[in-house]
């Protein structure tokens, strides 16, 4: 099933018409926002699209001027809001009582739908989000081999080295992260791009993947939806602290992967499982090394020595394009101009 | 002949005196069963934090297998439907899925107000949290609870009634007739 057929699914039946007949899964969207009140917005194409008021179309923001015309728009209401995020829930929100605690919730295809509304607090404590009314709809897409260009240089004498992804949001660290877990997972063939020697064929390891929110794998009754590989063994739904401590003493595996680390805990974990002589591939927010080098935990990752490649991607661009790899020292080993190779 | 008419109309009457019993019988069996699938229900939510649509489909199933065979499988259907329905993903809502299946339960011992508190559980059903779901839970739970006690309560005095009445109308008829 195509990505925008899945999200479409979980729309209420007077949105779901709408985004039928403005063949919204033509635009290729990364972005559907709700926002009670304001226009239905799209994110597509690199620019911002609104939906017309009797939903046939969508329009460019910049050639409407928007601004100056709410009017012709189709502003969502907040019946809109509360019927779109019980189809999401699959008319179960308590069962995302801990998703919802962090803002978001995976829909079946592993797309994320970010929520905002009101807190609820339980001492400082969010123990609930309640009045949600604005929806952020991203849109997951599998993109095979987007990968392939990296893989050359984030290995070293046949053998993988530790890597972190750092990305601004919606520049495609999810795509590229599962990309190369796919591909590391059943083994891959390259040209050696120094000399240009034949063919090089990298055995496929163990993988373990830690999909706190279900947007690596997109599992469904913990199967995944998503190509992670043949070696590839998926902790669904589980915080990656705990997660990766599971998985290395129960799966052995001789890479982990994790999406969006960031907190302390996270990190005492990716620094276990390279005690235990795993390799790590993570994402992390931020818009090139020296941004991570600013954040307090992660600048004495980098000193230790915990990454051995620190690839960038390029903001703004196609998704998943990498503006440059560096190594362990921070040190620019490739850099792309612009496209992916 | 008229005496061959008079037996008829004993026999009808008693009939229909001993099928108003039943169906008190019956009812009561159906709001057991409803109470055991809404406690299983609530343990599904409550403990596994199970989905509705998945949790429905095994409780249906389950039941199906087990009462079915005891004419009780209606509310077993039901749940499946329902679950059906959840699954099918038409972008309607839950308590319009509920209610759409709810008619379904129309040719069942149940009442109009049996089935009418049913469809007060599916209105709030699935959404907010787990303590919502719990306490909407155990208030439908305290209804079943009262409705089934009643029912408990006057099953002897009435299956004797409708049972005697029947037998006692069909001989008035008879003799007013005669």
């Amino acid at each position: 099933m195509e990505e925008m057929d899945q999200v479409i699914q979980v729309f209420p039946q007077k949105l779901r018409r709408m985004l039928q007949q403005a063949k919204t899964a033509d635009f290729q969207a990364e972005e559907l926002r709700l926002r009670a009140g304001q226009p239905f917005l799209m994110q597509a194409r690199g620019r911002e699209w609104f939906l017309m008021e009797d939903g046939r179309c969508w329009v460019d923001v910049g050639e409407m001027k928007a601004w100056r015309q709410p009017h012709c728009f189709y502003l969502a209401t907040s019946e809109d809001i509360h019927n779109t995020l019980e189809l999401m829930s699959r008319y179960s929100l308590y069962a995302f009582d801990r998703e919802l605690r962090q803002g978001f919730l995976t829909i079946p295809g592993g797309h994320r739908i970010g929520v905002a509304g009101q807190a609820v607090l339980e001492g400082n404590q969010v123990k609930t989000l309640q009045n949600i009314s604005f929806l952020n709809v991203r849109i997951a897409r599998q993109i095979p081999g987007c990968a392939s260009h990296i893989l050359p240089w984030v290995y070293e004498k046949g053998r993988l080295c530790s890597l972190l992804i750092i990305s601004p949001p919606g520049c495609g660290k999810t795509t590229l992260l599962r990309d190369l877990i796919r591909q590391v997972s059943n083994g891959w063939e390259y040209q050696n791009h120094l000399d240009q020697r034949p063919l090089v064929t990298v055995k496929g390891i163990a993988v373990g993947v830690v999909d706190e929110r279900s947007e690596l794998g997109a599992c469904s009754y913990g199967i995944p939806q998503n190509d992670l590989g043949i070696r590839t063994d998926v902790l669904d739904g589980c915080p990656k602290a705990e997660g990766i401590m599971m998985l290395i003493r129960s799966m052995a595996p001789r890479v982990v992967a994790v999406d969006e680390i960031g907190s302390k805990e996270d990190l005492e974990a990716i620094r276990y499982g390279k005690n235990c002589g795993c390799k790590l591939m993570a994402t992390v927010h931020g818009s090139s090394l020296e941004d991570i080098q600013k954040k307090p935990v992660l600048k004495e990752f980098v000193q230790e020595g915990v990454f051995e490649r620190f690839i960038v991607l390029e903001a703004g661009g196609k998704p998943g394009t990498v503006k440059l790899i560096s190594d362990g020292e921070g040190q620019c080993m490739k850099a792309w101009k612009g496209m992916r190779e | 002949m008229k005496w061959i008419g008079g037996c008829l109309v004993i026999l009808g009457s008693t009939g229909f005196g001993y099928y108003m019993a039943q169906q008190w019988k019956l009812r009561l069996k159906c709001l057991e069963q409803l109470r055991q699938m809404i406690y299983f229900l609530k343990g599904e939510i409550l403990y596994g934090h199970t989905a509705l649509g998945p949790a429905l489909e095994r409780i249906g199933g389950r039941f199906k297998n087990t009462e079915g065979e005891k004419g009780l499988s209606a509310l077993p259907l039901f749940f499946l439907a329902v679950a059906k329905g959840v699954q099918r993903q038409q972008g309607e809502l839950f308590s319009d899925i509920w209610k759409k299946e709810l008619k379904q339960l129309e040719d069942t011992p149940l009442k109009e107000e049996d089935i009418s508190s049913l469809k007060g559980l599916g209105d709030h059903l699935g959404y907010l949290d787990l303590t919502m779901q719990e306490r909407n839970l155990l208030l439908y739970l305290e209804q079943l609870d009262g409705q089934i006690s009643y029912l408990r309560t006057h099953l002897k005095e009435r299956t004797k009634l409708y049972t005697s009445l029947g037998i006692m109308g069909g001989l008035f008829l008879t003799v007013a007739m005669l």
